[in-house]
């Protein structure tokens, strides 16, 4: 039981106990052993060798029943053979002086020819992974503990055997019986383990329960209390770990299973499951001090399940993945906020040391990015939801009064308007020499600029209302329409592909490396081929996806209404991170060094680390963020519904 | 008709400055002809200008080996290639797929299991990702991705495994490639590399216990070599009702290769090895066979089986 002897810890998966298929060589009922152990039938097979049930004939008026165990002796090599037998019968000895209620008494051993016998008492009860099988919702967490409490009373013990420590090193829900006093009770000693030999051949299956070092062949009282704590783990979530990868309890979190598991049970298997031994409990006596400190208050718990329903407390923190805690994210104050006349629903636009601010109180402002001082404001005859662009001295920016309008940048004076027939909610692009953008009338136009006034090259009359906003790539125009359709021109107003969604599209395509990044109505978010808007991958949210991607180091990230800000991985679409803010996201993110940015209906806005989303800091606004943010110089601009601009610093 | 008229449906109306709308039709009036929301008012693409048939050889070619190895008396591995390369108007972009099964089990099962897989993702690929791409439909949210329909047939590979060969299981890396695009879907120790430029990438990860303690930091890559349980699977087809599939995409460059291979290749020649195979030989099948002969030249303890798909130059 010293642990030293390299142990074969792996075997075939078995979902639900085996049906005992019989192999020649077993012992068949009324064979006596040793003229002594009547064999009255077999209880269980091993990888070893059968249990039997068998009455012990020394007693011939009572019925006293008793359990051998058969361990069949595998070794092909005569030397290895006998060290074989001499250890079991060593181990055996060991096993027999102990005296522990939670401890089988042994009652005798003795081996002929290929085999081992070890007699045993027998108990009456039920395993605890048949208990587990046997009802469909999950154990009282109560009872859990109590066992968790029993069994480290009886590993303690087992550890602190002098002059050695005795391992387990078969901790696992079908090794725990609880007999008929409703005690726990170890079965199956590691002692069988001398017996296994290695298997050639790939095989399927791990143990589950094991602790990683085990598996170099150390077994120490610290590998009992990780399979203490995978027993555990599979008691309360009843999620069988030998079904998944090995050691990935920590990616089942388990109040994800079972949110009746109080925060102070949680926190006493994950410790008892840390990858380093010495990140353990020291020893099973301090593992059950914990588990007695936390009393039978185990039945209410706090809800704290990641993706919890929004409180409407507009200074909660959401926590990504259920992990971060309250209050970890820092909150800052702005640089500067200044306040116009309506909401801010557009992403602010910094160039040269101004801010442009198009707001739904008709007006495109002018701020000085420094202190957030106003320079100009130029009012149109409706609201704006259209973010303004730069190109060339002159501001565009698209209005509600169904005009596209020119602004000179520096002064704020009109250049031209150029009129569609429906509301402008599209962000022009400048590209080719021109500006691009949709309207409410169904068209994506091309117009050239000029000083005084602009002339449409072309239009392409898409017959639903445009609010995605073009973007250019390789003389391809690519954006989204109301009908649905994610749509890509050339720079002649040739037709080169459509894909039809389920939904309108209001959300900007981002185009990278071939592939168009955009999200839909339907809740789906796509990555489709440039060259023929074929279907890559796509990403399903639950919620509408209105706002635009953003493409970093080969990751994108957008939001959706579900109230979730999503990282996914950009050409297979796999999920990299996603942060819960509770609230629609419909903010589109900026990306700035290590950091992405993004605002909540909740009125925050959040900094996330571009690499875990992990949150760094947020903002709380006065009203809901359907702005996106710009970042520049180290400084965050957002707009929010409570009708500021905010600078803060990035 | 069907499979041109994505080529050349009717023009687009595009609406150009010197082409005004009838006076007497309002862009509401004109929107108010077409059918409304879900269903997209036009169905059809415009003429491309005609492109002259490539007279270039450009196509994906493909090299595949199998062999019991020198200790097995019965090959357990499984493999499959199928590649479509087209030159007709609209450049359809070349479509094709690989899969490596390396199966366990006693007996037959074993053999079983890998072939049950290879044949169900055969079918279900053929079914949903190659017919359509015939058909030349419209692409709409309505068809499923190429990774959603590679994960469906894992599973649908895993069911079949599980009822057809219950003591059996089988490891499966399969590859769909469409254009220069590769979507590999993958469960267990089968392996697949994308070599360019002289680099070697390993795209999957070995579900094998071995894999998981070296990512823990519990075994270094030199105890792994020795360790004693490396053919220990965590995750295979046909163990269980659950299963979860890794999923990657990778970009094939210009004169790249895919390879494809059980651990009877891999474990037995160096990524080294297979660089300068690869180097020395030009012929994708030459390169399967010298590969799989390397490995049988270091002992082939184990079923060798490979599949390199070789982009165009």
């Amino acid at each position: 039981m010293s642990g030293t002897s390299e142990s074969n810890e792996t075997r075939h998966i078995e979902n639900e106990p085996a049906p005992l298929s019989v192999p020649d060589g077993t012992l068949q009922p009324g064979q006596v052993l040793q003229s002594r152990y009547r064999i009255l039938g077999v209880i269980g097979m091993g990888g070893m060798g059968a249990v039997y049930q068998a009455r012990d004939l020394h007693f011939p008026t009572v019925a006293r029943l008793v359990a051998v165990k058969e361990m069949v002796n595998m070794a092909q090599d005569q030397q290895i053979r006998e060290a074989t037998l001499r250890n079991f019968e060593r181990e055996a000895e060991i096993l027999a002086t102990l005296n522990h209620p939670a401890i089988p008494q042994i009652y005798d051993y003795f081996s002929f020819g290929d085999r081992a016998y070890l007699v045993m008492e027998f108990i009456q009860g039920k395993d605890l992974e048949a208990i587990m099988n046997s009802i469909d919702g999950f154990l009282p967490v109560e009872q859990v503990r109590q066992w968790a409490i029993e069994i480290c009373d009886v590993l303690s013990y087992l550890h602190n055997h002098k002059p050695e420590p005795i391992v387990f090193r078969d901790m696992k829900p079908s090794n725990v019986m609880i007999d008929h006093h409703r005690r726990v009770r170890l079965i199956d000693f590691g002692i069988a383990k001398t017996f296994q030999v290695g298997q050639p051949g790939t095989m399927i299956g791990t143990d589950g329960y094991a602790a990683p070092e085990q598996y170099k062949g150390l077994a120490s009282p610290a590998a009992d209390i990780y399979a203490l704590g995978a027993t555990l783990h599979h008691l309360l979530t009843r999620r069988d770990p030998r079904l998944e990868p090995p050691f990935s309890f920590n990616k089942r979190p388990i109040q994800s299973y079972n949110p009746n598991v109080p925060d102070g049970l949680v926190q006493i298997v994950m410790r008892a499951l840390s990858y380093n031994p010495e990140d353990r409990y020291a020893s099973a006596e301090a593992m059950k001090q914990s588990l007695e400190a936390l009393g039978s208050h185990t039945s209410a718990s706090p809800l704290q399940a990641a993706g919890a329903v929004y409180s409407g407390a507009p200074s909660r923190v959401g926590e990504a993945g259920g992990a971060v805690a309250v209050g970890t994210a820092t909150s800052l104050n702005p640089i500067w906020a200044f306040k116009v006349e309506d909401a801010v629903r557009s992403r602010p636009l910094v160039h040269d040391g101004v801010v442009y601010v198009s707001s739904y109180d008709n007006n495109l402002w002018a701020l000085n990015a420094g202190d957030g001082s106003l320079i100009w404001k130029f009012p149109t005859d409706g609201g704006l939801g259209s973010s303004p662009i730069y190109s060339g001295g002159t501001i565009y920016v698209g209005s509600t009064d169904q005009n596209l309008y020119a602004v000179d940048a520096r002064t704020g004076k009109h250049r031209w308007i150029f009129r569609t027939a429906g509301r402008i909610y599209s962000t022009p692009c400048a590209a080719l020499g021109l500006i691009f953008f949709g309207s409410d009338d169904g068209k994506l136009y091309a117009v050239r600029p000029g000083p005084v006034s602009a002339r449409e090259m072309w239009s392409y009359n898409l017959m639903a209302p445009i609010r995605s906003s073009p973007v250019v790539v390789d003389e391809r125009i690519l954006f989204g329409t109301d009908a649905g359709e994610v749509a890509c021109l050339d720079a002649s107003g040739e037709m080169r592909w459509r894909f039809q969604t389920r939904r309108r599209v209001m959300s900007t395509p981002c185009v990278r490396e071939g592939v168009v990044y955009i999200g839909s109505d339907d809740w789906y978010f796509y990555a489709l081929d440039i060259e023929q808007g074929y279907p890559i991958w796509r990403y399903r949210t639950r919620g509408a996806v209105v706002s635009s991607p953003v493409y970093v180091d080969k990751l994108v990230y957008f939001g959706s209404a579900d109230g979730t800000v999503y990282a996914l991985e950009a050409l297979g679409g796999s999920e990299v991170w996603k942060y819960t803010v509770g609230a629609p996201v419909t903010s589109s993110p900026a990306a700035y060094r290590d950091a992405i940015y993004i605002g909540g209906a909740n009125g925050v806005l959040y900094c996330l680390h571009a690499k875990t989303g992990e949150p760094l800091w947020q903002f709380q606004s006065g009203g809901p963020i359907l702005s996106s943010p710009r970042v520049a110089d180290g400084v965050v601009y957002i707009g929010s519904d409570d009708q500021y601009v905010y600078a803060l610093q990035a | 008709m069907k499979l041109l008229r994505r080529f050349f449906g009717p023009r687009g109306n595009r609406e150009g400055h010197s082409v005004p709308l009838p006076p007497h039709m309002t862009p509401e009036e004109k929107r108010g002809e077409s059918s409304p929301l879900p269903a997209p008012p036009l169905k059809t693409r415009p003429l491309e200008p005609p492109r002259p048939f490539s007279t270039l050889s450009r196509r994906i070619r493909i090299g595949i080996a199998s062999d019991v190895g020198q200790a097995r008396t019965s090959n357990q591995d499984a493999a499959l290639a199928f590649m479509a390369s087209a030159e007709m108007a609209g450049n359809p972009p070349p479509l094709g797929f690989v899969v490596v099964a390396d199966g366990m089990g006693g007996h037959h099962d074993g053999e079983l299991a890998s072939a049950i897989a290879v044949q169900t993702l055969a079918r279900h690929i053929i079914d949903e990702i190659v017919i359509p791409h015939l058909d030349g439909r419209e692409y709409s949210a309505e068809q499923r991705t190429i990774p959603e329909v590679l994960s469906d047939s894992m599973h649908a590979a895993n069911r079949a495994v599980q009822e057809q060969v219950p003591d059996g299981g089988t490891t499966a890396t399969c590859a769909v490639i469409r254009g220069d695009l590769a979507y590999i879907a993958h469960v267990g120790d089968s392996r697949a590399y994308l070599i360019s430029e002289g680099n070697v990438e390993l795209i999957t990860r070995d579900h094998s216990l071995v894999r998981r303690l070296q990512e823990l930091g519990q075994l270094t890559a030199e105890e792994a070599e020795v360790y004693p349980h490396r053919n220990v699977l965590y995750r295979a087809i046909g163990q269980g009702e659950s299963l979860e599939v890794d999923a990657a995409t990778r970009r094939l460059p210009p004169s790249s290769s895919l390879l494809l291979c059980s651990d009877g290749l891999w474990s037995m020649v160096s990524e080294k090895k297979m660089l300068e195979i690869l180097g020395e030989h030009r012929d994708p099948q030459e390169v399967c066979d010298r590969l799989v002969a390397a490995a049988n030249a270091s002992g082939g303890p184990d079923n060798i089986t490979v599949v390199l798909v070789q982009m165009p130059d």
